[in-house]
C-alpha cells in the first residue's frame, strides 16, 4: 500500500507573521469603524454587537461539535485537519468580551426589559436580566470546559500517541452533543428570538445551528486550504479532503434552507396573529428585498456553486464559496437581528441600511478569528500527529 | 489490510486499522453462496411457521378492509372532533417505518458508511412494504377508495382541479413519488444480483428453466461490464442524492398535514425535522427488530454483524434523543409563547385523560433508548430486540398522542369530544403488521436479502491496492 | 450455453476472454489492454474502484439527464399550476392570493425528484447500457458465470481493428489470465433479437394502450356512477319530489296545513299592484345614520352589482351575460313613491328578480332611504351645498 508517513512529510512550521499582522489590522480597523458607528448611532451599534456575538459564538462552538461527531462516528477524513477545527474553537474563550456590549445594553435592546404586558409577565420567570446573564455564563463555562478537555487530550496525544485518549474523547463526545444541542438552542433563543419577545418558533435553535455550522465549516475550509496550499500541513491532505468540507457546506446550506422553509412556510400558511408579525417586520419597509436576497445567497448560490464535484475540489472555487457562505451567514444574522432595530422607538431608520457598525463587525470578526487562530497555533503541530486514525485519514480518497 | 482485533489494548479498539465490515474473511464466492442460499434451498420450517402467522394476521387486515369497504368508514371509531384517528396514526407510523430504509440506502451511502451495505437491500425492501401498508389507510379514509384518481390533477368533466395548496395533495405527490423512487432504487440495486442468480441457475428441469427465464427478464441481461458499471455507479449516486432530500420531504409533508393548521399542539415550526427524526427512529427500530431474526435464521451473522447492529443502536439513541429534544422544545415554547390554549394542550397531554398514552410515549421513546449509552447493552441482541419493540410502540403512541389529544380538546370546551377505537380499527392496525411481515418474508425468501455486489465491493481486498485506503 | 461451445467451429468469433483472480490483476490487465485495443471490456462482480481511469473512460455524463429532465418537468409543472390557479380555475384558498409559490414548492420538488430519478434509471439501462438484452454472446458462457460470482474478466472483442486471435491470446497469457476461452456468436440467438419495430410488438403495444385508455375512460365516466360504487348517493331518504307510500296523497313533501303560515311570515298587502302600494304604503323607518348605514351596506352587497355603486346603472357584470340595471337617477325612478320601489324590490320587475329572500322588510326600506340619499347626491338642491 502506498502510504505517506505523516511524521516524515509533516514538519512543524511557525505561521508567517503576515497572518497575525492581517488579524491586527482587521481588528483595529473594525474597532475604529465600530467606534465611529457608535458615535453616529449607539443603538444600531448595540444591535450589531448581537450579530457579532452570535456569529463568533456559532463559529466557535460548531467546530467542536464536528470534532465530537468525528470521534463518535469514527470519521477518518477529518482527522488530519482536526487541529484546525480545534484551533478555531479557541474562540470560545473570548465570548464574554463579545457578550459584554449586549449584556450592558440589555435595557436598550430587549423589549422585555422595559415593557410589560400580560404575556410578557407570564414569560418573566425566563426572560429576566439576572437569569439571562446566568444562562449565558453557564453556557460559556460548559463550552470552555468541554473545549479544554477535548483539546488537551488531543494535544497530549501528539506526544504520546496513546489510543486510550481517543477512547476517552469518544465518551466525552457522547456527553457533549446533548449539551451542545441544548446550549446552542438556549443561546439563540436568548439573544435573538427574545429580541421580539412575543414571537416564538420551536425550530429557531435548529435554524441557527444550521447557519452556524455552515459558517464554521467555511472558516475551517479557508484555514485548511490556505495552510495546506502553503505547505503547513505536510503533503497528505489533498483535494478529496476539500471535497468533504465543501460537501458539508453544501449539505449545511440545504439543511438551513429546509429549516428556514419549514419555519416560514408554516407561519405563512397558518397565518396566526401571534406568529406573523416577526415575518411582517422582515417584509415591510424594504426588508422583503433582503429576504429574497437571503434566499439567493444562502441557498441558490451554494446549491449551484457547490453541487459540482470539480468545484468542491478546486482551491480557488472552494475559497470563494467559503467566503460566500460566511457572507450568507452574516446576511442571515443581519436579517434576524436588524429588523427589530427598525421597530425600536429610538431607531434612526426602519429599512435595511448598512452602517459603519456592520462593516466594523465584519472586520472585527475576520481579525479576531485570524488572531485567535494564529496565536493558538503557536508551537503546536497543525495536524494531530499522534492520532491513530491519522494515517487512515491521509489515505482517504473519494 | 489487517482485521482489527477488538481485544487489543485493554479493551480499547485499535483505531489505526479500518474495522472490517464483513467478518470471518470469506471469499467472494462464499458471499454469493451465503446470500443465495435461502433462495435456492427449500423453505425451512421456521420460515413456513412465520409465514403462516403473518398470513393469518394479514387475513385479519383483509377482512378489516373488506368490512370498511362494504359498510364504509362508519365502522371505525372516527367521530366529529376526532375525524383523523387510527387511519392517520397508522399512516404516519408506517410511512415513518419506511424512512429508515431510504436513510440506510441513500444517506449513509452519501456519507460512505460501508457498514450499510449489508443491510441496505433489506431496508430498501422494508421501505417499499411499509409505504404499501401506509398507503391503504388514507385511501380508505377518503371514504371512496375506488376513486383515487380524483386525488390527481387530471382534466375531468367536473371542470375542477385539485387544490395545489392542500397538504393532502402534497401528500399524494410525496408518497407516490417516494414509493416510485424507492422502487426504482431498489430495483436498480437488484439488477446485478438477479444477473448473478441467472448465471447460477443451470438446472435442466422445468422449474429451473422457469426460474432462469424470470431472472433473465428481471436482470435485463446485465453483463457486469465495466462500461455499464460506470453509468450504474453514477446513477446509484444520483438516486442516493435525490432520495436524501426526498426522504426528508416526505415526512416533512406528512408533518405539514398537521402543522399548517392552526390547531394547538399541531401548529409548531419544529414539526418537520421532528417528524423526520421520529421516522428514522422508528424505522431503525423496525430494521433492528427484523434483522435480529434474519441474521439468525439465515446464518448471516458474519455479513450482518454485531458491529452493524451496534451502529444502528447508536443511531436509535441519537434520533431518540433528538425526538426528546423536540418534545422538550414543544413544551418549553408552549409555555414561552404565553398562549393559554397552547399551554392547556400540553398540560392536557401530560396530565389529562390521555396521559397514559403520553407517558407510554415518553418512556418508550425517550427513556428506553437511553440504555444504549452502555456498550454492553448496545451489543446485546435480546436487549436491542426488546428496546426496538419498545421504540415502535412508543412511536405509534407519539402519533396517537399528537392526533387524538389535540383533536379531542381544542379551543371550545363545548366542542370537546372523546375517541374510542373500534374492533375494525384494531384489526386494521394489527393486520397491517401481518401484511408487512408477509411481504417481508416473501422477499427474504425469493430475492437476495443482502446486496451481493455491494457487499463484495466493501470486503477487505475488494479495492485495488494502489487505489486503496479508507473512506 | 454449452451447445454454443460445441458447434463453435460453425460460428463467428465474438471475443477472446480471460479470467483474473484479484482486482489488482484486472486493473493491470485493463491498463495494458487499453493501450492496444479500443473494443474490449472488463467484467467484474462489483464495480472496481478506479477501473474507469484504468480503462480510460471519463466520468459518466448521465447526471445531465437528471438535471435536464427533472428541471424541465419542474418548469412544466410550475407552468401547469400557474395556468390552473391563475387562468383555468382561479380560487382563493385560505385567504391567500391566487398564485402561492411557497405552497407549491413541495409539489414542484416531488415532481422534480420523480421525473429526474425515473428518467435517469430508464435512460441508464436502455440507452447508456443498451439493455434489456438477453441475446448477447457473452450470456451463458462459463466466463459470464464466473465474472458474476467471484472472478474478474477481460474480454477482447474480435471486432477491434487490432484484434488477432493469436496475439490476443498471447497478451492474456502474459497478463496471467486463467481459463482463456473464445466466445462465439450463437447463430440462433443472433437472429431472434426482438425489435421495437416488430409489427406484432407494435400492434400489441397499441392494443394495450387502447385497452387501458378505454378502461380508464369507462371506469371514471360511467362505472363509478353505477351500483355498487354509488353507495354514498343511494341513501334511505326521500327526495322532495319523489313519490312515497307513507302518506295518503302519495307525496313525499307535504303541503302545509290549511290556513297556517310559516313563522315570521306576514303577507304583503298589494302583491302585483305597485300603484296601490305606492299609494297606501309609506316608509316606516326614520332617516337616521344607522338606517342609512344599513341601507348602504345592503345596497352595495345586493344592488350595486347591476345598478352600480352610485345607482348610475353602470353594472360590474359582463354585459353579455347580465343586462345592466337601469339608472336609479332617471326622472321615472326619482318620481316613484317609496312604496313603488318597495314593490319592485319585493316582487321584481322585468328581468330583475325578487329580492324578498335576500332582504328583510326593514332592510328593503333602509335600502330605499339610501337610494333616496343617492338620488339627492346626484341632483343636489342649492341648500345642500351650504
Amino acid at each position: 500500500m502506498s502510504t505517506v508517513n505523516p511524521s516524515a512529510a509533516y514538519e512543524k512550521k511557525a505561521l508567517p507573521g503576515k497572518a497575525s499582522s492581517f488579524g491586527w489590522v482587521a481588528l483595529i480597523l473594525g474597532v475604529v469603524l465600530a467606534g465611529a458607528g457608535y458615535a453616529m448611532d449607539p443603538l444600531r451599534t448595540q444591535f450589531v454587537s448581537i450579530m457579532l456575538l452570535m456569529f463568533i459564538a456559532g463559529v466557535a462552538i460548531c467546530p467542536l461539535f464536528m470534532v465530537a461527531v468525528e470521534y463518535l462516528a469514527g470519521v477518518v477524513w477529518s482527522t488530519p485537519i482536526r487541529r484546525v477545527f480545534e484551533l478555531v474553537t479557541n474562540l470560545v474563550w473570548f465570548l464574554p468580551i463579545f457578550a459584554l456590549p449586549v449584556l450592558f445594553n440589555m435595557g436598550n435592546i430587549y423589549e422585555w426589559t422595559y415593557m410589560s404586558d400580560p404575556i410578557l409577565m407570564r414569560k418573566a420567570p425566563y426572560l429576566n436580566e439576572t437569569f439571562f446573564i446566568i444562562r449565558f455564563f453557564v453556557i460559556w463555562i460548559l463550552w470552555v470546559v468541554f473545549q479544554q478537555l477535548f483539546v488537551k487530550r488531543s494535544l497530549k496525544q501528539d506526544e504520546t500517541g496513546d489510543q486510550s485518549l481517543t477512547a476517552k474523547n469518544i465518551k466525552m463526545s457522547a456527553l457533549f452533543i446533548p449539551v451542545f444541542g441544548l446550549s446552542i438552542t438556549a443561546l439563540s433563543i436568548d439573544f435573538m428570538m427574545s429580541l421580539e419577545p412575543h414571537w416564538f418558533s420551536t425550530i429557531f435553535g435548529v435554524n441557527f445551528f444550521a447557519g452556524s455550522l455552515v459558517a464554521s465549516l467555511a472558516v475551517v475550509a479557508i484555514a485548511t486550504i490556505l495552510l495546506n496550499e502553503n505547505g503547513y500541513l505536510g503533503k497528505g491532505i489533498v483535494s478529496d479532503h476539500y471535497y468533504n468540507l465543501g460537501f458539508g457546506m453544501f449539505a449545511g446550506c440545504v439543511f438551513w434552507t429546509y429549516t428556514a422553509f419549514s419555519q416560514g412556510m408554516l407561519i405563512w400558511y397558518a397565518n396566526l396573529p401571534e406568529e406573523t408579525p416577526w415575518f411582517i417586520h422582515r417584509w415591510e419597509n424594504g426588508w422583503s428585498t433582503i429576504t429574497y436576497f437571503l434566499l439567493f445567497v444562502h441557498f441558490v448560490v451554494p446549491l449551484f456553486g457547490l453541487i459540482q464535484r470539480k468545484n468542491k475540489r478546486s482551491v480557488n472555487r472552494m475559497l470563494f464559496m467559503s467566503l460566500w457562505v460566511i457572507f450568507a451567514h452574516m446576511v442571515d444574522l443581519y436579517w434576524i437581528v436588524m429588523p427589530t432595530y427598525g421597530h425600536n422607538p429610538n431607531a434612526h431608520s426602519h429599512g435595511p441600511t448598512i452602517g459603519l457598525a456592520e462593516l466594523g463587525a465584519v472586520a472585527i470578526a475576520a481579525g479576531v478569528i485570524t488572531l485567535v487562530f494564529t496565536m493558538g497555533a503557536k508551537n503546536k503541530n497543525l495536524i494531530p500527529v499522534g492520532d491513530p486514525k491519522l494515517q487512515r485519514g491521509l489515505n482517504f480518497r473519494l | 489490510m489487517q482485521v482489527a482485533d477488538k481485544s487489543t489494548l485493554d479493551g480499547i479498539p485499535d483505531y489505526s486499522v479500518e474495522p472490517s465490515v464483513v467478518l470471518k474473511s470469506p471469499t467472494f464466492h462464499d458471499i454469493t453462496e451465503t446470500i443465495v442460499k435461502p433462495i435456492e434451498s427449500p423453505p425451512s420450517t421456521k420460515w413456513l411457521i412465520a409465514l403462516a402467522i403473518s398470513m393469518a394476521l394479514f387475513s385479519v387486515e383483509i377482512i378489516g378492509w373488506g368490512v370498511s369497504f362494504y359498510y364504509g368508514t362508519g365502522m371505525w371509531g372516527n367521530n366529529v372532533p376526532v375525524a383523523w384517528a387510527f387511519p392517520i396514526v397508522n399512516f404516519v407510523f408506517w410511512v415513518g417505518i419506511g424512512h429508515a430504509g431510504t436513510l440506510i440506502s441513500a444517506i449513509l451511502f452519501l456519507f460512505r458508511q460501508k457498514w450499510r451495505n449489508g443491510i441496505a437491500r433489506f431496508a430498501e425492501g422494508m421501505t417499499i412494504f411499509a409505504v404499501m401498508c401506509a398507503g391503504l389507510f388514507p385511501l380508505f379514509h377518503t371514504g371512496r377508495p375506488w376513486l383515487p384518481l380524483y386525488l390527481m390533477p387530471y382534466p375531468n368533466k367536473h371542470a375542477v382541479w385539485v387544490n395545489f395548496l392542500s397538504p393532502l395533495v402534497w401528500d399524494v405527490f410525496a408518497v407516490s413519488t417516494y414509493f416510485t423512487v424507492s422502487l426504482f432504487f431498489w430495483y436498480t440495486g437488484l439488477v446485478p444480483d438477479f444477473a448473478t442468480l441467472r448465471d447460477r441457475t443451470l438446472g435442466k428441469d422445468f422449474i429451473s428453466k422457469l426460474k432462469k427465464t424470470i431472472y433473465s427478464v428481471l436482470s435485463l441481461g446485465w453483463r457486469f461490464s465495466n462500461r455499464h458499471w460506470r453509468h450504474y455507479e453514477r446513477v446509484y449516486l444520483i438516486l442516493a442524492g435525490l432520495s436524501t432530500p426526498l426522504v426528508l420531504s416526505v415526512h416533512t409533508i406528512v408533518s405539514f398535514d398537521f402543522a399548517v393548521s392552526g390547531l394547538p399542539g399541531w401548529h409548531t415550526t419544529i414539526f418537520p425535522p421532528y417528524f423526520v427524526a421520529g421516522a428514522i427512529f422508528s424505522g431503525f427500530a423496525m430494521v433492528v427488530t427484523v434483522l435480529v431474526f434474519i441474521r439468525y435464521i439465515f446464518d448471516m451473522q458474519h455479513i450482518i454483524t454485531l458491529d452493524t447492529l451496534e451502529k444502528m443502536n447508536k443511531i436509535i439513541l441519537l434520533t431518540g434523543t433528538l425526538v426528546g429534544y423536540a418534545y422538550g422544545m414543544e413544551f418549553f415554547i408552549a409555555w414561552y409563547s404565553g398562549n393559554l390554549v397552547e399551554q392547556f394542550v400540553f398540560i392536557n397531554r401530560a396530565f389529562g385523560p390521555y396521559a397514559w398514552a403520553y407517558w407510554i410515549m415518553i418512556s418508550c421513546n425517550v427513556i428506553s433508548p437511553q440504555m444504549f449509552w452502555f456498550r454492553k447493552l448496545r451489543r446485546s441482541v435480546p436487549v436491542m430486540f426488546v428496546a426496538s419493540i419498545f421504540v415502535n410502540i412508543g412511536m405509534w403512541f407519539e402519533r396517537y398522542v399528537i392526533t387524538v389529544t389535540s383533536l379531542t380538546r381544542d379551543f371550545l370546551p363545548s366542542s370537546w369530544g372523546w375517541y374510542n377505537p373500534t374492533f375494525t380499527d384494531f384489526s386494521l392496525l394489527f393486520g397491517s403488521f401481518g401484511m408487512f411481515f408477509t411481504l417481508t418474508l416473501l422477499f427474504v425468501k425469493f430475492m437476495p436479502v443482502v446486496a451481493i455486489s455491494e457487499v463484495k465491493g466493501v470486503m477487505d481486498g475488494a479495492r485495488p491496492s494502489h487505489h486503496g485506503g479508507d473512506h | 450455453m454449452s451447445s454454443s461451445m460445441d458447434n463453435s467451429m460453425n460460428n463467428k468469433l465474438y471475443a477472446l476472454t480471460g479470467l483474473f483472480d484479484t482486482p489488482d490483476e484486472i486493473m493491470h490487465a485493463a491498463e495494458t489492454a487499453s493501450k492496444k485495443y479500443r473494443k474490449y471490456d472488463v467484467h467484474t462482480p462489483f464495480p472496481v474502484h478506479g477501473m474507469d481511469d484504468a480503462m480510460g473512460l471519463g466520468e459518466s455524463p448521465i447526471g445531465w439527464v437528471t438535471i435536464l429532465i427533472g428541471g424541465t418537468c419542474m418548469l412544466l409543472m410550475l407552468g401547469f399550476i400557474a395556468w390552473v390557479s391563475l387562468v383555468d380555475y382561479p380560487n382563493i384558498w385560505a385567504g391567500k392570493p391566487y398564485f402561492n409559490l411557497p405552497g407549491y414548492i413541495p409539489i414542484l420538488f416531488e415532481v422534480t425528484v420523480l421525473t429526474g430519478a425515473v428518467s435517469t434509471v430508464i435512460i441508464m439501462f436502455t440507452i447508456a447500457c443498451g439493455l434489456p438484452r438477453n441475446n448477447h454472446p457473452l450470456h451463458d458462457t462459463p466466463y459470464m458465470q464466473r465474472t458474476s460470482d467471484d472472478k474478474f474478466g477481460l474480454c477482447l472483442e474480435a471486432e477491434d481493428e487490432a484484434f488477432d486471435e493469436g496475439s490476443a491470446r498471447e497478451l492474456l497469457t502474459s497478463l496471467g489470465a486463467k481459463s482463456i476461452a473464445p466466445v462465439y456468436f450463437d447463430a440462433s440467438e443472433a437472429k431472434s433479437g426482438l425489435s421495437l419495430a416488430n409489427p406484432w410488438f407494435l400492434g400489441f403495444g397499441g392494443a394495450v394502450a387502447l385497452g387501458v385508455s378505454v378502461f380508464i375512460y369507462v371506469t371514471f365516466n360511467y362505472m363509478v356512477f353505477e351500483a355498487p360504487f354509488n353507495w354514498m348517493s343511494v341513501q334511505p331518504k326521500l327526495a322532495e319530489q319523489a313519490p312515497s307510500d307513507i302518506f295518503a296523497d302519495g307525496r313525499s313533501m307535504q303541503k302545509p296545513v290549511e290556513g297556517t303560515i310559516s313563522r315570521g311570515y306576514i303577507p304583503e298587502a298589494f302583491e302585483k299592484d305597485p300603484e296601490a302600494m305606492a299609494k297606501y304604503v309609506v316608509n316606516p323607518l326614520p332617516v337616521t345614520q344607522d338606517v342609512l348605514t344599513l341601507g348602504k351596506e345592503k345596497f352595495e352587497s345586493r344592488c350595486s352589482a347591476c345598478h352600480g355603486n352610485y345607482g348610475n346603472g353602470d353594472s360590474r357584470l359582463p354585459a353579455d351575460a347580465y343586462p345592466a340595471g337601469p339608472s336609479l337617477h332617471s326622472p321615472k325612478v326619482a318620481e316613484w313613491k317609496d312604496g313603488h320601489i318597495y314593490h319592485v324590490i319585493t316582487y321584481g320587475q322585468n328581468v330583475m328578480p325578487s329580492y324578498a329572500k335576500q332582504l328583510t322588510k326593514d332592510e328593503r326600506w333602509a335600502v330605499i332611504h339610501y337610494i333616496r340619499a343617492l338620488q339627492r347626491s346626484q341632483n343636489p338642491k342649492e341648500t345642500d351645498l351650504k
